[in-house]
């Protein structure tokens, strides 16, 4: 089944048809969702980069007064917690959305009403968190918020409960999420596709699905005791009244450090689904990259407290951290050598997706050697608390999770939109991206070993450190310049992009199989899988092979789907419908969570409390409200009573 | 890629590569390349070891990468598949030996690093210094029957002996240990040159130790994020010889003559005794914050200010000592250093430029004789 | 093993259960995953309560006041605690009868279990809510320190022992005697009782639910389910109750 012989007619809706509000905002769809995910997620992305380059203005020369002190720290911290929270997270589980369900076999996630619940609680947390701005300024305490600085008398306004709030609503969000890609994943998959025949994008969001549910609940608790601090008078992190402020940190840090995890490991096997299917050849030792991102998900466990060397936690305390930190590495670079044998004697094409996967390997092995230096406490103490963290976080960050992000963007972004994406723009685009990442990034390493701390919104002259903060401020604006070139792409091809058919790239897995876009049902029949790259298998039944390790059992019936939602067979597959509940729950949580914030504030001139108490309990008959017609509309869909 | 293009790809990395071995090279005021005390020294060793490591590690690494991607790049519209590996068992094993071993060394060093880092000799000099938001105290104790690893206790039957900030005074070749202590948030202790940093965290005292090895003024930041004015929280350590140092700790001790003399400043005189009846008027409220001994002021919330004629910084280290500086703090230090506490109080019009002019005048006839070193 | 995502009614070709899927049922293992989750949840609740009351032990003990002034011994009455945790293992009994009723299409009996569960559970929040009252009472507040009444013989006890106020502070006012020791005691456990005593309520909610909807839709084939999901919610909430019922009035 050759590439020539599918047919290339778009399914993509034509311009012509009026947006329908409704069925969007009443999605139950994996794919719109996760489309909602990857926009939001975008949007957030072009804000946490205006931020940064605001930073990086200031920054550009010594003693400057482009931003105040207050301001630079607020944009730092909001940076960061919009890059993380409001952006890696959202647009992982965005394309993990999209994808997951079509790789295996399945019409939809699990829980396709919590599914998007979960968008709209993450869009109604953004909102929270973005609001501060508006309402006497945003949280300006970094993103692990260190106590005691967080305590009132240190942050007074509502900045630091916004936050509280704003992350405790898309922690939730994430949550729910993460149960669905579990049950999902362990449940739904088409016949025949065992554990070990799933793909590895799908392997990686499992993994990182179990990692939040387990991660997340420690800082929920955290940052509800923080909150207990501020508004009730409780002491958790408070040593002036017998609270611990480290203890902040190993709750913050015992989250934190398994959440870069689940920021990376998706990223990673979206590089393992990329870099064979441009090599012409399978994934290189399937087995020990799918092991090795368990072992990962694991030992980030344990390793938290690598975070707080200085902290005088002992040698002992260090020296376990250290060495558990270390062995970490090891994993990784398992996957990083098995990526390359992936290449190693394949047919590798370089397209735009390619180059970025490549470029996400490059940078990523210095991400992950100055993670080598930082991971040894003696030299950790100089490095920690400097640019040269700064510089590997951005590193495995944004060499890491963006660039590998971009390639996920360029493979997917012709099954989401029946369109290609300018090749030739992108590859421009790449080299940008990829040299002023550099630029930008790179001298950080430097300023952190000349002595350059981090989180200071100006420094004096005379240090030596502003040739390379100038470089790396005009490094961020060529970087800003790639992504914009990005968005053009979009939006020209968008419009009359070439266009794409079933499966542009010659892949191997199952959402190659259905039209691109595919309809809402997916797949028409669902399919019998025989190997872990059923499509491919269909395609090129006799291609030669060492072996298959055993996970061949019949050839591949795959076949190319050319169907829509009138095609014949479509109606008898009954999809959940369209339901507001899932955005009403959300939004009346947030509205909850808003009066929550001013839990002890007289606020819109009203007497102390009135007006949290109002909206408060809005959102709550809205919640109430919201479960009730949740219930109702499960009561409809219900398989069993066969009301359709 | 084409021969003349890959060639000049190669020209770029390596003038890139020169740039960064060059730009590592200069001895600058705050570089962790050019250290002066043991435990900067122990951990810069270490980190060349590391360093030349990951450097193999990325040469290989990296060029493997390059190298397959080069050598297996499509060349033209190919229909053959390539041979279907899925993987080899033995060389998987192999490299994740590799790593592990690599790991295995660097493990290794470092616990040996760490170890010689964290003695703490009986001999050591303690000296306390608590942080505060945005300044560093440092309080110097009779050395008889202090511990090294458990907290002073400063109460009524333990004062300390001295109290200054901004500007550490210690001796050289003598092993020093810092309890580091914190007023109200957390904030860290970083003296690149000398040692790495460790953290301040109120309620919890924390230890470093460290042996300065040449005479100089070190530049000091604290380096953990404690709120707005963070950017400019800075000390210098200033490492005196050993004759130097005790001539300073018996000069600092003593009690400043009483005030006199003037100064040129803001085109005015400002009068050293005027401005010591300026600073000890409860109306000004100087003494509510500030302590300089020998007068009544018992403020505990500022710097103490005694001999601050002698200081090298002002402002927590941000300003070179200067009667100028001195007075444009004095006037508006809101201006130099946003959400400090003094700007609170002490806004611009607060003290008339006459004002400013004898405090000025005042503070500055604090002197003591003490050659200082060079700045390193 | 189904869930309401596109399903099919005619003629398609019916997923092989045990190969692509676990064989659980979908609503199932995301409750027991969501069930891991919240075990983590009051694993950092529980945790941060026992270091704070370690250290208040450890302090008062350095003094020499620890029998005197333990919050654990001074406020944690065990026959009311134990009343409480027998009511809640007693409405995880009757919450398994139910289900049984349910799985035997037995709706009267059904309901008399489910209602016996939901008045069982509402006894153990108001009993909750009873303790916190008394708890107030005696000096135990959401306050980074308790104010202990003490008996005349105790006033008298600790006030030989000369302790550094910082660490006890004596009071009297006539008849009545205090000592106010700073300690988190009482914040760390109000907030894990608290958020403990709100899983249990949100379950009573849901399990009226259950109620309200076997009621007016007594034939929908999939009440057992329901009821077993409402079921598991409820046995785990149980359980943490256990945990801390063990781990902070017990041990």
């Amino acid at each position: 089944m050759a590439i020539a012989e599918q047919k290339l007619t778009s399914t993509a809706p034509t311009t012509s048809e009026s947006f329908q509000w409704r069925s969007w905002l009443a999605t139950v769809d994996h794919k719109k969702i996760g489309i909602i995910y990857i926009i939001s997620a975008f949007v957030f992305f072009i804000i946490g980069g205006i931020e940064a380059m605001l930073m990086r203005v200031q920054l550009g020369t010594p003693n400057n007064t482009f931003l105040s002190a207050d301001l630079y720290n607020q944009l730092f911290t909001m940076h960061a917690t919009t890059m993380v929270f409001l952006v890696v997270m959202p647009m992982n589980v965005g394309i993990g959305n999209y994808v997951v369900p079509l790789m295996i076999g399945a019409r939809d996630m699990a829980f396709p009403r919590l599914n998007a619940f979960s968008v709209w609680l993450f869009l109604g947390g953004g909102f929270l968190l973005y609001l501060s701005f508006l309402t006497g300024g945003a949280t300006n305490v970094g993103w692990f918020a260190y106590a005691p600085l967080t305590q009132t008398q240190f942050s007074p306004g509502q900045g630091v409960d916004y936050w509280i709030l704003g992350l405790g609503l898309t922690g939730v969000a994430s949550i729910a999420g993460a149960l669905n890609f579990i049950v999902t994943v362990l449940n739904m998959r088409a016949p025949g596709m065992t554990i070990n025949r799933m793909p590895l994008f799908v392997w990686m969001n499992l993994v990182v699905s179990f990692i939040l549910i387990f991660a997340f609940p420690t800082f929920t608790v955290a940052s509800i005791q923080l909150l207990f601090d501020r508004q009730f008078g409780a002491a958790f992190f408070n040593p002036a009244l017998g609270g611990d402020a480290v203890l902040w940190q190993h709750l913050f840090w015992f989250f934190g450090h398994p959440e870069v995890y689940i920021l990376i490991l998706p990223v990673m096997g979206m590089i393992s689904e990329v870099l064979p299917v441009y090599s012409r050849k399978p994934i290189f030792g399937y087995s020990f990259v799918a092991f090795s991102g368990v072992g990962i998900g694991f030992l980030g466990f344990i390793v938290w407290a690598h975070h707080m060397f200085g902290t005088g936690m002992g040698p002992l305390a260090n020296g376990f951290f250290a060495a558990a930190s270390m062995v970490i590495a090891i994993p990784t670079g398992v996957k990083i050598f098995n990526w390359i044998a992936t290449m190693w004697g394949g047919d590798v094409r370089l397209t735009t997706a390619m180059l970025y996967a490549i470029g996400f390997i490059s940078m990523f092995i210095i991400g992950g050697i100055s993670g080598i230096t930082l991971a040894s406490p003696p030299i950790d103490l100089q490095q920690t608390d400097s640019y040269y963290v700064v510089a590997h976080f951005h590193y495995v960050l944004f060499g890491g999770s963006i660039l590998g992000l971009f390639a996920g963007a360029f493979y997917w972004f012709p099954k989401m939109t029946g369109r290609m994406l300018n090749e030739m723009l992108g590859k421009v685009q790449f080299w940008l991206m990829l040299i002023s990442m550099n630029v930008t990034f790179f001298p950080m390493h430097f300023l952190g070993t000349e002595g350059m701390p981090r989180r200071i919104y100006t420094y004096e002259s005379g240090m030596g450190w502003e040739m390379w903060n100038f470089i790396e401020t005009i490094g961020t604006f060529f970087l800003a310049f790639s992504v914009l070139l990005f968005i053009y792409n979009v939006l020209v091809s968008l419009r009359s992009g070439e266009v794409a058919s079933n499966d542009p790239w010659d892949a191997a897995t199952l959402e190659w199989v259905v039209p691109s876009p595919p309809p809402s049902y997916n797949f028409l029949h669902i399919p019998q899988v025989t190997s872990r790259r059923p499509l491919w298998d269909a395609k090129y039944p006799h291609s030669t092979a060492d072996d298959h390790h055993g996970e061949k059992s019949a050839p591949s019936q795959i076949r190319y789907e050319y169907s829509h939602e009138d095609s014949p067979g479509a109606k008898e597959i009954h999809m959940p419908t369209l339901t507001y509940m899932p955005m009403v729950l959300s939004s009346g949580l947030t509205v909850a969570a808003l009066g929550f914030i001013y839990i002890n504030q007289a606020i819109l001139g009203l007497p102390m409390r009135v007006a949290s108490y109002v909206f408060i309990a809005i959102g709550f008959v809205m919640v109430f409200y919201a479960i009730r017609g949740w219930v109702l509309d499960s009561r409809r869909d219900s398989p069993y009573l066969g009301h359709h | 890629m084409r021969k003349d293009a890959r060639q000049k790809v190669m020209l770029a990395m390596v003038m890139a590569g020169i740039t960064m071995v060059l730009a590592g090279c200069a001895n600058l005021p705050a570089t962790t390349m050019y250290t002066y005390g043991d435990h900067a020294t122990r951990i810069l060793d270490l980190l060349m070891v590391v360093f030349w490591m990951a450097v193999a590690v990325f040469v290989v690494v990296q060029g493997a990468l390059v190298y397959t991607v080069v050598r297996f790049r499509n060349k033209q519209e190919t229909t053959a598949l390539p041979k279907q590996i899925h993987g080899n068992t033995k060389i998987e094993i192999a490299w994740t030996i590799a790593p592990a071993i690599v790991v295995l060394i660097i493990a290794v060093l470092t616990f040996r690093t760490q170890a010689a880092n964290s003695v703490m000799p009986p001999e050591a000099i303690k000296i306390r210094s608590i942080a505060h938001q945005w300044w560093f105290e440092f309080q110097y104790f009779n050395q008889d029957g202090v511990s090294l690893s458990t907290p002073i206790v400063v109460d009524e039957q333990n004062q300390p002996t001295i109290t200054t900030a901004t500007d550490l005074y210690v001796p050289v070749g003598v092993p020093i240990t810092i309890q580091l202590d914190a007023a109200d948030v957390m904030h860290n202790f970083w003296i690149p040159k000398i040692a790495g940093k460790t953290y301040m965290i109120p309620g919890k005292s924390n230890y470093l130790t460290f042996t300065v090895q040449e005479p100089g003024i070190y530049k000091a930041f604290c380096a953990e994020f404690c709120g707005e004015a963070h950017a400019q929280m800075h000390f210098r350590l200033i490492a005196l010889p050993q004759a130097e140092y005790d001539s300073w700790k018996v000069n600092v001790a003593k009690i400043p003559a009483s005030a006199a003399g003037t100064v040129q400043v803001l085109g005015l005189t400002g009068d050293a005794a005027r401005g010591a009846a300026l600073f000890a008027d409860a109306k000004k409220q100087c003494a509510s914050c500030h302590v300089i001994a020998g007068t009544d002021a018992k403020g505990k919330i500022g710097p103490n200010l005694t001999y601050l004629g002698s200081r090298t910084a002002l402002g927590g280290a941000i300003l070179p000592y200067s009667v100028d500086n001195l007075a444009k703090w004095l006037q508006d230090s809101s201006a130099i250093k946003q959400g400090n506490l003094m700007g609170r109080v002490i806004k611009k019009g607060t003290l008339t430029d006459q004002e400013v002019a004898d405090l000025t005048a005042y503070l500055d006839s604090m002197k003591l004789s003490v050659a200082l070193p060079a700045e390193k | 093993m189904s869930s309401s995502a596109g399903h099919t009614h005619h003629g398609e070709a019916h997923q092989k259960p045990l190969v692509g899927s676990m064989g659980v049922d979908s609503r199932k293992l995301g409750l027991w995953a969501f069930i891991g989750s919240e075990t983590l949840f009051f694993a950092t609740l529980i945790l941060t309560h026992l270091i704070f009351y370690a250290r208040t032990t450890n302090t008062l003990s350095s003094v020499g006041a620890l029998e005197l002034l333990d919050p654990r011994l001074g406020y944690l009455a065990i026959e009311l605690t134990t009343v409480l945790a027998t009511l809640l293992l007693a409405s995880s009994l009757t919450m398994v009868l139910a289900l049984a009723a349910s799985k035997a299409r037995d709706w009267k009996r059904f309901r008399f279990w489910q209602l016996a569960t939901i008045l069982l559970g509402a006894s153990f929040v108001g009993g909750q809510i009873y303790e916190f009252i008394h708890l107030y009472h005696e000096g135990l507040k959401l306050a980074p320190a308790y104010e202990m009444h003490l008996s005349h013989e105790a006033y008298k006890a600790l006030s030989a022992l000369n302790i550094d106020p910082s660490i006890v502070r004596l009071k009297e006012a006539g008849e009545h005697a205090t000592a106010l020791v700073p300690s988190l005691f009482g914040v760390t456990f109000f907030v894990m009782t608290g958020f403990h005593g709100l899983h249990v309520t949100i379950g009573i909610i849901w399990l009226i639910a259950i109620y309200v909807k076997v009621l007016r839709f007594p034939e929908s084939p999939e009440n057992p389910m329901d009821i077993e999901l409402g079921g598991l919610y409820w046995h785990f909430v149980d359980l943490v109750w256990v945990a801390i019922f063990t781990l902070i009035y017990l041990i």
